[in-house]
């Protein structure tokens, strides 16, 4: 503090940078979550002439969610969604980045390949999952049984696969993204560690298993977090394939705050459900931040 | 440390930022956005404003309307004509068409616009059955006043097929005009039909009988006799529960799920493929390839909206029929209307409301009603626009623009609740656990009924 006093003028610049930043933060992420918390102590409902306006409730709006089937329901499909995406995605990432790093041939090509998913806005990416997900003809079924499944097809409409479906698209959707994060970080690895290992002796899985993925490690933690961010806001593809549908068992928690919200005009309810959503949020991040800043330091 | 706890702010409020815009319901004052008192504009306004009007009418006026694109038509070209149109025949007003997506997005803009304290644009297209919801909410102005001013003002209401006014009142107000409306309906190749020496069915007994014969199977493939969409159930259902003899609700306040005649339906729907193997088993997420399934020949009837009309007779290769949805017994054919109609927000300026009135009373006329149905497909919504000679020239060429119109005779008011997003979801939830054998009709229906009471309550006490 002491310092600060002293050398003014040195210190003020960092927060002259930051000023905009923190100004658009505060206007568009701190002010929404106070007034959905503030809000999510009222119960007020729009197309219910009495309830228009808010009354205090205190937690009653919290007490309903968690007595709420269905909101439990879409928290442990929420949960399966994360559990079924992010490991997989960067797993895959992984192996792409991998795999075209290589000095091969037409690896822009591979590149190419891995990378146009992203391209996509996922609306579209959707839709045509959804073709390729059609019982009888579609791709996607046509090709399982011609390695040998012949389990259900119907992916989008049966209660166990529809929440699979979702997944499979957005692992499909997100795998090239992540990838060319780990590319980057892959190229950015110092080339001496490489070749100190070379002359060592070591082979590729010895090279890949003590270089390169510890040296990764930052890298991925970075897209863990990207991913898991992602998995939670991402909800165009639950729209266009299942509408949430069979009977909820593919709704995600934003999907729902969404049903909440517009469907059913709940500001209450859709205000603590933003709350437990931040919450979630947060807690992610703040260990995920301190479980790897601590091994770094 | 200093830095790290920087480091961890920021990553915070990334991870923030990127659920700010769904944690963004925005800052509602009521006292700014409560203030527009629902108006009746003309009876009040009217006598006052009469000496004024004729000067002020010639002040330019700008509105806007929301309008949803759910078909595949030009609908933005179409409507940016009539709006030429329009605007030529009345210089002082502008229309600003905005076109935004589908139903569900217009009706989130425009919420989202009124609850944040912002005018609203002054005319828009949304789904009939919104109408408790937006009333309620007291987003929309009554239109009676605008019918009552008009010269013949009765007869521009008894002009519409009475089945799409269904929708239009509550409070026995007048809320909505409707234009851009639909219907279910089944498509069935007439050649398959013949070939196979086959009637079109006329009940629930011959109509599974068709559909079990036109299932061929093609190697791994299977040629299905009828498709049947249940993604999205409640609409494309209620015909059956009508066919079956009681409709999945009496009013606003009261629906009816668990009823024999219902669980009837759903048994039905389910035996066309437990029994008869006429149709896929489970839910069916196939309103987007069933249109092609059946013009392409390898599905011989399908369930969808009288808006694929117009896709369906151009790429298909052979007969094409329509009807309603085949009842239980004989004679009991049915239809329910779906589609949008034209609300007049009660938040935008009084003289702009006044112009949105002017579009839509042109807009409904019959020449353009008429144009709008030829060119999209919707089921023309006034009687007087069949008597057009554009309509009696295309439904020479397309008679089954006719039989869409004609299967309303038979129809049931759509599922238009007051809590209808909880009402429709509770519907969609418990008919999927019977489709998909989570449980019984019986069961479901019956768990349902008591959800949908519940979700009543507050509403209807």
């Amino acid at each position: 503090m002491a310092t600060e006093i002293s050398k003014p003028k040195k210190n003020l610049l960092p927060y002259i940078l930051i000023l905009p930043t923190a100004i658009f933060v505060a206007l568009f992420t701190a002010w929404p979550v106070l007034l959905s918390t503030y809000q999510s102590f009222f119960r007020q409902r729009m197309n219910i002439a009495r309830f228009r306006e808010p009354i205090f409730v205190g937690i009653q709006n919290y007490i309903d969610l968690f007595n709420d089937q269905y909101f439990l329901l879409v928290i442990k499909n929420t949960l399966s969604y994360i559990l079924g995406t992010v490991p997989i995605s960067i797993i895959l990432a992984l192996f792409f980045a991998l795999m075209v790093n290589r000095k091969v041939r037409n690896v822009g090509l591979l590149r190419l390949a891995f990378f146009h998913p992203m391209v996509l806005p996922m609306v579209s990416a959707a839709t045509i999952w959804l073709f390729f997900f059609t019982p009888n003809y579609g791709l996607f079924n046509s090709s399982l049984r011609f390695l040998g499944y012949s389990g259900a097809e119907n992916w989008t409409g049966n209660p166990n696969l529809a929440l699979l479906s979702v997944i499979i698209v957005a692992i499909w959707k997100n795998s090239g993204y992540y990838m060319i994060f780990y590319l980057a970080g892959i190229q950015n690895l110092p080339s001496d560690v490489y070749e100190a290992a070379a002359l060592d002796g070591a082979n590729s899985w010895q090279t890949l298993w003590k270089i390169t993925f510890p040296l990764l490690r930052r890298t991925t933690v970075f897209i863990t977090i990207i991913a898991f961010i992602d998995s939670f806001r991402t909800i165009d593809h639950v729209f266009v394939l299942t509408s949430g549908g069979p009977s909820r068992a593919s709704s995600l928690l934003l999907f729902e705050l969404w049903l909440q919200r517009f469907e059913n005009q709940d500001i209450g309810i859709s205000a603590a459900i933003t709350v437990i959503f931040v919450i979630i949020l947060l807690f992610f991040t703040i260990t995920n931040f301190l479980t790897s800043e601590r091994k770094e330091a | 440390m200093t830095k790290k706890l920087f480091l961890i702010l920021m990553v915070l409020l990334m991870g923030l930022s990127a659920c700010a815009p769904a944690a963004a319901p925005a800052p509602a004052p009521e006292e700014e956005a409560a203030p527009v008192e629902k108006p009746a504009p003309a009876e009040e306004a009217a006598p006052a404003e009469e000496e004024a009007l004729v000067e002020e009418t010639m002040d330019p006026v700008t509105f806007q309307v929301f309008y949803p694109v759910a078909v595949d038509a030009p609908i933005a070209e179409i409507l940016n004509g009539y709006v030429e149109d329009f605007q030529a025949e009345y210089p002082y007003i502008t229309v600003e068409p905005v076109f935004s997506g589908g139903y569900g997005d217009v009706q989130t803009a425009i919420q989202t616009t009124i609850d944040g304290g912002g005018e609203p644009p002054a005319l828009a297209v949304m789904l009939a059955t919104a109408l408790y919801d937006l009333t309620n909410a007291d987003y929309i102005a009554p239109l009676d006043g605008y019918v009552d001013a008009m010269e013949n003002g009765d007869a521009y209401i008894a002009d519409f097929l009475p089945v799409f006014l269904d929708n239009s009142y509550a409070y026995d107000q007048l809320w909505s005009i409707p234009f851009q409306r639909s219907a279910t309906v089944m498509y069935y190749n007439m050649d398959m039909f013949a070939e196979a020496g086959l009637e079109a069915p006329t009940n629930w007994e011959n109509w599974a009988a068709a559909a079990q014969t036109l299932t061929t199977t093609d190697g791994d493939v299977t040629n299905w006799g009828l498709q049947y969409p249940s993604g999205w159930p409640y609409w494309l259902f209620q015909p059956l529960a009508i066919g079956a003899g009681q409709n999945i609700l009496t009013d606003d306040c009261s629906v009816v799920f668990n009823n024999p005649a219902v669980i009837d339906a759903i048994q039905f729907y389910i035996d066309l493929s437990a029994e008869y193997g006429a149709m896929p088993a489970g839910v069916q997420g196939v309103w987007g390839t069933a249109p092609t399934d059946f013009s392409s020949g390898s599905t011989a009837m399908i369930i969808h909206s009288s808006g694929s009309l117009k896709g369906i007779v151009e790429q298909a290769g052979f007969e094409v029929g329509l009807m309603g949805i085949p009842g239980k017994e004989d004679g009991a054919i049915s239809a329910v209307p779906g589609g949008g109609n034209f609300y007049i927000m009660s938040g935008a300026p009084q003289e702009q409301q006044d112009a949105a009135w002017l579009f839509v009373e042109f807009i409904t006329s019959p020449e353009y009603v008429a144009d709008y149905s030829i060119n999209t497909g919707y089921i023309a919504s006034s009687f007087s626009s069949y008597d057009t000679e554009a309509m009696l020239a295309h439904t020479a060429e397309v008679p089954q623009a006719l039989s869409a119109r004609d299967a309303l005779n038979f129809g049931g008011a759509e599922l238009a609740t007051q809590n209808l997003g909880a009402v429709r979801g509770i519907s969609h939830d418990y008919l999927q656990r019977a489709y998909n054998g989570e449980m019984t009709a019986d069961e479901a229906m019956t768990a349902a009924q008591a959800e949908a009471d519940a979700a009543l309550v507050d509403f209807c006490e």
